[in-house]
């Protein structure tokens, strides 16, 4: 028992020794950000006396009083230390009220240092990260890099010695874990075992850093990061569809795209010059956010969370900063006001968020043969369809009204901006809320106008493809208009009957002119098509102006997203189903009539008369085997006249916006040019003038191999983080980061190449109470593997996992209750078929209401906020998933299957297992008693005490040594070792 | 079970030798301070040493169920004066949508007289004088999700620990067999989702488990098909003795865990079936919840829940999904209360007579209230519901150091504002720490930089509701 305590004693030291020469930064901001800052720091709101104790100048000023809270050099002078020493309720600080009261030592400690003079050193992780020569060593020979001069120096600072390096299966074991996240093979350790080649381990590595696998383990660390998901969150949780953009991560890994232009194209890869669609895919980093889709809500709220959910992500992933503090009020701990937090949010603010359809490897083959059939129907008319098709022609002549195409002289919307387009359609982005209106003004004089048409139209910038907006809690792509009006030079027409060529259910053009919005015309079903309805005059006026107005009203968004405008003269105008621009060709004399046009219209009605149906049938088969559309969610920069202004919100509210703001970098971090833009904004934020970055991103990579990272608050290096374990070595890794380019990959190479990552993992008792936290790195990382790890390993040492780079995410078996029971959004969890169900992790979908159950037990994340840092858990559920789950037993009857057709002996067989698992061959000890337990467990299958057949599940050859093997591998898959990077 | 004494015994029957359990121990010793799981102290002794929280999600409505407003049954189909509404948004009606007269009858119960709607709450009403009713809740979530989970966790987005784990991380387990805080589901879907039983950024050790109603009651508590009791613990026999060479090899004391969770593994596989078979109930305790032996339902849920506290589990929520009636409301909620009147009513007679109501807190109440103003959209099809209503909804507490028979706060004659004692979800949530024996302000954990707690910057203890 003492002796842990002296452990913690000398732990909690340990920070403090590598600060040894910064009396402020180790000791004594500590306590001013626990005790002080709250009521005295850079929070001008809630400060209190006036007395700011962050800012050396400010809390050397005298206050009204004449009182000086520090006068340096004169403790007894200092308000300051009267006021921590008084006994007295009402003076003493901090006062009894915050519940918090400084130690004996905390006050002396801020006693000494006013009297040495007060002197305040910058916080660390501000300043740029100093060059710092790896420091000299006495065991020379020891360090296989300069970064284990800093690890080596630091031992032996502390008189302790590194372990010995780890045993070369250990090893490879280690790093094929750490760097593909998979396991190898008994043949992939003994091909490096039997390489006896100086640069084996180096050369092993750049193997590992090459093979496609090593992109999908490392994409899965910055999905975390990235909170990505297959779901959009929330009560309804609806399936979303983003894996393009897991996808990119993984590409991007493996390409080692330079960790700068990897940041710059999530942040902002739509603004880049030439933005190709990779780029473009990119920027769903930022669209990992949740939607909201709850009947009623109000969709600019929740925008409002995704933006603070997107600022606070970006600070954590890019600075170290717990930006979401400044939300609500100035950060009471870092120098960041709440104005400083807007400027940040308003970098981020002034993107549209659509869908990007994108082309389909899956679906080009039966894309092009529906092309080539849709192009060779027209020609294999029977003749009775041949008459059938010219009766058509002529009756379709005879109801086709005359229209003409009305340009807008002026539009406008409630909160959405619309753009003319140069066929005269209007194209709709910008926001949108429950209630848009829409005001179209036409100032061409209009001559005995019977009619009006609305076209509303398709277009793949729209959700669903349009032509509607909605894009959560309702349809996709469908819209609600529920009032359309006009107004002839100022008078309110009246119209005398409204048609449409498609609506959904009842939902009629006619109720778009009953006065009561809750009614109204929309399109379900009709997605991705064009309909037009058709509003009919009372009688036929002329107009010099016109003025059409459009309301869309529902609990949901529903505008429109593409649309245009016609008038007619023909009294008799009806909506019709053919297409408008078909509308001139049948309109013309039949010998007018060219070629080409003759072909269209035969293709039209190939394409949909009733009469042709059975032609087009094989067409609609193909169709039917189109997988679902691929698309995936983006950023897209705002246009320049329509910029989405950023306030500062009162406490954070949505509801109470104050005064407008707009991009600026917090004074703390000195910009020498200040960005202005998103792209300005991303590209400062991996330039060498972030002093962030650099650490940030080698400490996070450090932590995933080493458990901890040499700064333990991964995702918080403000004033309130911990002080890095081993500063030099923070700022050496850093800037040799920046300097050989980014490279994540050589970043990766430097780590594991290092003597310090190669030592044995081996914990002595000795070590145990010097650095339980294993910070000093006196040893080799044990590490608990991550959930998608663990199951990959299962599947992977049972021959089962399937190793397919992307795609749509995969349904791995799980109880279908996960999903469904009391999830208010089920998902009938459909287990994927063939060789989806073994999968490596990083494809399973991801629920965020209802997370993959195996995952969760793990400390697998939500998906609904950014994650630095995984807590690693050791639980009874943990236990009962890896004994009992149905993965874990379809692995081990696998094993079943493969065992009983190796013909070796039984030990040959176990150590063959046992090495499959765990690498390394067993020990005698423990094949004696593995052999024992299969032995006993098949005597008991033999002779049907135990129902061989449950337990070995379905498979040709012997089921009683099957099911013995079965129950094997699942022991096996249960051990510590087996679980754990050692 | 003392802790001590259990690990004595397990040690004992791992059949280890002496000088390796001198290990063993030593670092199950230093591990301690870092089990997440050990019971601690609270800040003060604590009136309710667990709790129950019966969630009726979707938002019952307190003006139809227990706070009664004869004035709006007079203003029935007129709009409420604008300065009533003020600028409050509404997820689907608009603000000028006519009144509805509550849709039930209201009577005085109990000898506390208190008045509540024992048409459709018969059961409820026999067990008033136990209650204490809370009719001057307010929150500030007006959409399903965001509001439980503000409910729960203190926060309307996901990402915060809810309740239960704030409790579980300030006490501890009671027991090792069971997990420390369970949740089951009753009703339809829940809005919230799992965030309204994350842990949130405390260690996922936290998390509410769900006991669920069909297959398996936790996930993979049951072994495989085929594999019995007999070669589940020899498979686990072979596990603890090959991690037993692991952790005298490595010496990590990981690994001393590691064996200490395959152990309560096992203890949870053997305690699961207990805990669900019912069977040992006796038919008049049967007949008091109204359930059924197996088939799954909120009062067989609640005779559950009795059962797992009874074994040490702390923190149960039984979410009960489906109030939320935008239409019909008196189809809704009599279907509503008739699923859940006799069961709540019969945990409540059932903790008592047991002597378990002293230090059990029972809780009962959804995400908000709903509006005086009617809810209709023909487009809809809705006639005749509410639409959701943040300013004022009824809860009520029952045990655990809360006082019995008293109706704090009031809302105006429309229930629509407080007007007298709100209780703000925080001021819940602060109350409710209270009776487990902490200081809101001081129950925190550090994350981001920052000392985390249920209530935020906000809560005040409502000392008028304790006993």
């Amino acid at each position: 028992m003492s002796i842990w305590k002296i452990a913690l004693f000398i732990i909690g030291f340990l920070p403090w020794m590598a600060y040894a020469d910064d009396f402020f930064a180790s000791k004594v901001r500590p306590i001013l950000a626990t005790y002080c800052f709250k009521c005295h720091g850079p929070d001008e709101t809630t400060r209190k006396g006036k007395l700011r104790l962050d800012v050396r100048e400010a809390a050397l000023k005298p206050a009204r009083s004449g009182s000086r809270a520090i006068v340096p050099g004169k403790p007894d002078e200092s308000e300051l230390v009267a006021r921590i020493f008084t006994d007295e309720e009402t003076e003493v600080m901090p006062p009894p009220s915050t519940k918090l009261t400084l130690t004996k030592e905390q006050k002396e400690i801020l006693k000494q240092w006013i009297a040495d003079g007060a002197t305040y050193t910058e916080h660390w992780a501000f300043l740029p990260p100093k060059r710092v020569a790896p420091p000299s060593v006495l065991a020379g020979h020891w360090p296989r890099n300069p970064l284990d001069r800093f690890i080596l120096a630091r031992l032996e600072r502390e008189r302790l010695a590194p372990a010995p390096e780890a045993d070369r299966l250990t090893l490879v074991r280690r790093l094929y874990l750490d760097l593909i996240g998979l396991p190898p093979t008994p043949d992939e350790a003994d091909e490096f075992l039997r390489d006896t080649r100086p640069d084996a381990y180096e050369r092993l590595v750049d193997r590992l850093l090459a093979s496609p696998a090593y992109g999908e383990r490392w994409a899965r660390r910055w999905l975390d990061l990235a909170r990505y998901a297959d779901t959009n969150g929330y009560e309804k949780d609806r399936v979303r569809s983003i894996w393009p953009y897991r996808d990119w991560v993984i590409a991007a890994l493996n390409a080692d795209l330079p960790f700068d232009q990897f940041t710059i194209e999530q942040l902002a890869g739509d603004m880049l010059p030439g933005a190709t669609l990779e780029q473009r895919i990119a920027t769903g980093f930022h669209r990992n956010t949740m939607i909201n889709e709850e009947g009623g809500i109000d969709p600019l709220e929740f925008r409002f969370h995704a933006m603070t959910d997107r600022v606070a992500t970006t600070g954590t992933v890019w600075l170290g900063l717990t930006l979401g503090c400044a939300q609500c009020h100035t950060h009471k701990y870092d120098p960041i006001t709440q104005r400083e937090y807007y400027q940040l949010f308003a970098y981020l603010n002034n993107a549209d968020e659509p869908e990007l359809f994108l082309p389909d490897d899956r679906a080009v083959e039966k894309l092009k043969e529906i092309a080539r059939l849709e192009e060779e129907l027209p020609h294999r008319f029977s003749p009775e369809q041949e008459k059938q098709f010219q009766q058509w022609v002529e009756q379709a002549r005879s109801t086709t009204a005359r229209w003409t195409v009305l340009r807008p002289s002026a539009l406008k919307g409630s909160l959405p901006l619309l753009t003319l387009q140069d066929d005269g359609s209007i194209f709709v982005t910008g926001d949108q809320s429950k209630s848009d209106t829409y005001e179209l003004t036409f100032d061409t004089p209009l001559k005995n106008i019977a009619a009006i048409r609305l076209e509303v139209l398709p277009d793949d910038r729209l959700p669903g493809r349009g032509p509607g907006r909605v894009y959560y809690e309702g349809p996709q792509g469908d819209f609600f208009l529920s009032e359309f009006s006009a107004f002839a030079d100022g008078e309110k027409v009246t119209f005398r009957e409204a048609s449409q060529s498609f609506a959904s259910g009842n939902n009629k053009a006619k109720f778009t002119l009953d006065g009561d919005q809750q009614t109204g015309w929309s399109i379900n079903g009709g997605q991705g098509k064009t309909h037009q309805a058709v509003y009919r005059l009372d009688k036929p006026r002329d107009v010099s102006q016109l003025r059409v107005q459009m309301l869309f009203e529902k609990y949901y968004a529903a505008n429109l997203g593409r649309f245009r405008l016609w008038v007619t003269s023909d009294t008799s105008a009806t909506a019709g189903e053919v297409p408008t621009e078909l509308e001139p060709i049948l309109l013309l004399d039949s010998e007018q009539r060219t070629p080409p046009q003759w072909a269209l219209l035969r293709r039209h009605f190939a394409l949909t008369s009733p009469h042709t149906k059975k032609l087009r049938e094989p067409i609609d088969q193909l169709r039917k085997q189109l997988p679902a559309p691929k698309k995936t969610l983006v950023f897209v920069e705002r246009p320049a006249e329509n910029p989405r202004p950023t306030f500062v919100h009162h406490r954070g509210e949505f509801l109470e916006p104050t005064e407008p703001v707009t991009t600026g970098l917090p004074a703390i971090l000195k910009p020498p040019a200040m960005p202005s833009t998103r792209l300005e904004f991303a590209r400062w934020l991996v330039s060498p003038d972030n002093p962030l970055v650099g650490r940030v991103t080698v400490n996070r990579h450090w932590a995933a191999f080493f458990g901890t990272g040499l700064v333990a608050t991964q995702q918080d290096f403000g004033l309130q983080g911990d002080l890095p374990s081993h500063p030099e070595l923070l700022d050496w890794l850093a800037l040799e980061f920046m300097e050989r380019g980014w490279s994540v990959k050589q970043l990766h190479r430097l780590i594991v190449t290092s003597a310090t990552y190669r030592q044995s993992s081996k914990v002595t008792p000795p070590l145990l109470a010097r650095d339980p936290n294993n910070r000093l790195l006196a040893r080799g990382p044990r590490v608990r593997l991550e959930a998608e790890v663990l199951r990959d390993l299962v599947l992977r040492s049972s021959g089962l996992l399937a190793m397919r780079l992307g795609g749509p995410s995969v349904f791995p078996p799980q109880p279908p209750e996960v999903t469904s029971e009391g999830a208010y959004g089920k998902l009938d969890w459909k287990v994927s078929p063939g060789a989806d169900r073994y999968r490596r992790g990083l494809y399973t979908f991801m629920k965020r209401t209802a997370p993959f159950a195996l995952f969760s037990t793990f400390d697998g994340p939500s998906g609904e906020v950014c994650l630095a840092k995984r807590e690693v858990t050791n639980t009874p559920l943990q236990a009962l998933s890896l004994l009992n789950d149905q993965t874990i037993l379809e692995a081990a009857q696998a094993v079943g299957r493969q065992m009983i057709d190796d013909k070796a002996d039984l030990n040959h067989r176990l150590k063959q297992l046992f090495r499959q698992i765990l690498t390394r061959p067993p020990t005698d000890d423990e094949v004696e008693l593995l052999r024992g337990f299969y032995l006993t467990q098949r005597h008991r299958f033999a002779n049907k005490e135990l129902d061989a057949a449950a337990v070995a599940g379905e498979g040709p050859g012997n089921v009683v040594e099957r099911a013995a093997w079965t129950v094997t591998a699942r022991v096996l898959w249960n051990l510590d070792e087996t679980i754990v990077k050692r | 079970m003392d802790r001590m004494m259990q690990r004595r015994q397990f040690f004992t029957r791992c059949g280890l030798g002496l000088g390796q359990m001198a290990l063993a121990s030593l670092l199950a010793e230093a591990q301690s301070p870092n089990d997440p799981l050990a019971p601690k102290k609270p800040h003060f002794p604590a009136k309710a040493k667990r709790v129950i929280h019966l969630f009726m999600a979707g938002a019952p409505s307190h003006l139809d169920l227990f706070d009664p407003k004869p004035a709006l049954a007079k203003l029935e189909g007129k709009p409420l004066p604008p300065s009533v509404i003020g600028g409050q948004r509404y997820a689907f009606i608009r603000p000028d949508a006519a009144v509805m007269g509550p849709r039930f009858k209201f009577q005085k119960c109990g000898k506390s007289g208190v008045e509540l709607a024992a048409e459709v709450m018969p059961r409820l009403a026999e067990v008033v004088d136990d209650l204490c009713l809370i009719r001057s809740m307010r929150t500030d979530q007006f959409n399903h999700a965001p509001a439980q989970i503000f409910l729960n966790t203190g926060f309307s987005q996901p990402g915060r620990p809810s309740l239960g784990s704030w409790a579980v991380y300030g006490l501890g387990a009671e027991t090792r067999d069971l997990p420390a805080f369970v949740v089951m589901s009753t009703g339809a879907g829940i809005s919230g989702g799992s965030a309204n039983w994350s842990s949130g950024f405390l260690p996922t050790v936290y998390a509410g488990v769900r006991l669920r109603s069909t297959g398996q009651p936790i996930l993979n508590v049951a072994s495989p098909r085929g594999i019995d009791a007999r070669l589940q613990k020899e498979s686990l026999d072979l596990v603890r003795t090959l991690n037993q060479k692991r952790l005298d090899q490595d010496g990590d004391p990981e690994i001393a865990t590691r064996i200490n969770a395959y152990e309560m593994a096992f203890r949870l596989q053997s305690s699961a079936p207990e805990f669900m078979d019912l069977k040992k109930e006796s038919k008049e305790t049967l007949d008091l919840y109204g359930c059924d032996l197996d088939k799954p339902s909120f009062a067989r849920a609640c005779l559950i829940a009795r059962r797992l506290i009874e074994r040490g589990v702390r923190f149960v929520n039984i979410y009960h999904e489906g109030w939320d009636a935008h239409s019909d409301l008196t189809g809704n909620h009599k279907n509503n209360c008739q699923a859940t009147d006799q069961g709540s009513a019969a945990l409540i007679k059932d903790l008592k007579r047991r002597g378990l109501l002293d230090d059990t807190l029972v809780i009962w109440g959804g995400e908000f209230g709903r509006t005086p103003m009617v809810e209709t959209n023909a487009a809809l099809g809705r006639s005749l519901g509410r639409d959701h209503h943040p300013q004022a909804f009824t809860m009520w507490l029952a045990g655990g150091g809360v006082k019995p028979g008293l109706v704090h706060g009031e809302t105006d004659d429309l229930g629509f504002h407080v007007v007298k004692d709100p209780v703000h979800v925080h001021d819940l949530q602060a109350t409710i720490l209270h009776l487990l024996g902490f200081d809101h302000e001081k129950l925190t954990y550090r994350f981001q930089g920052r000392d985390f707690r249920l209530t935020d910057v906000h809560g005040k203890v409502v000392q008028a509701l304790l006993a």
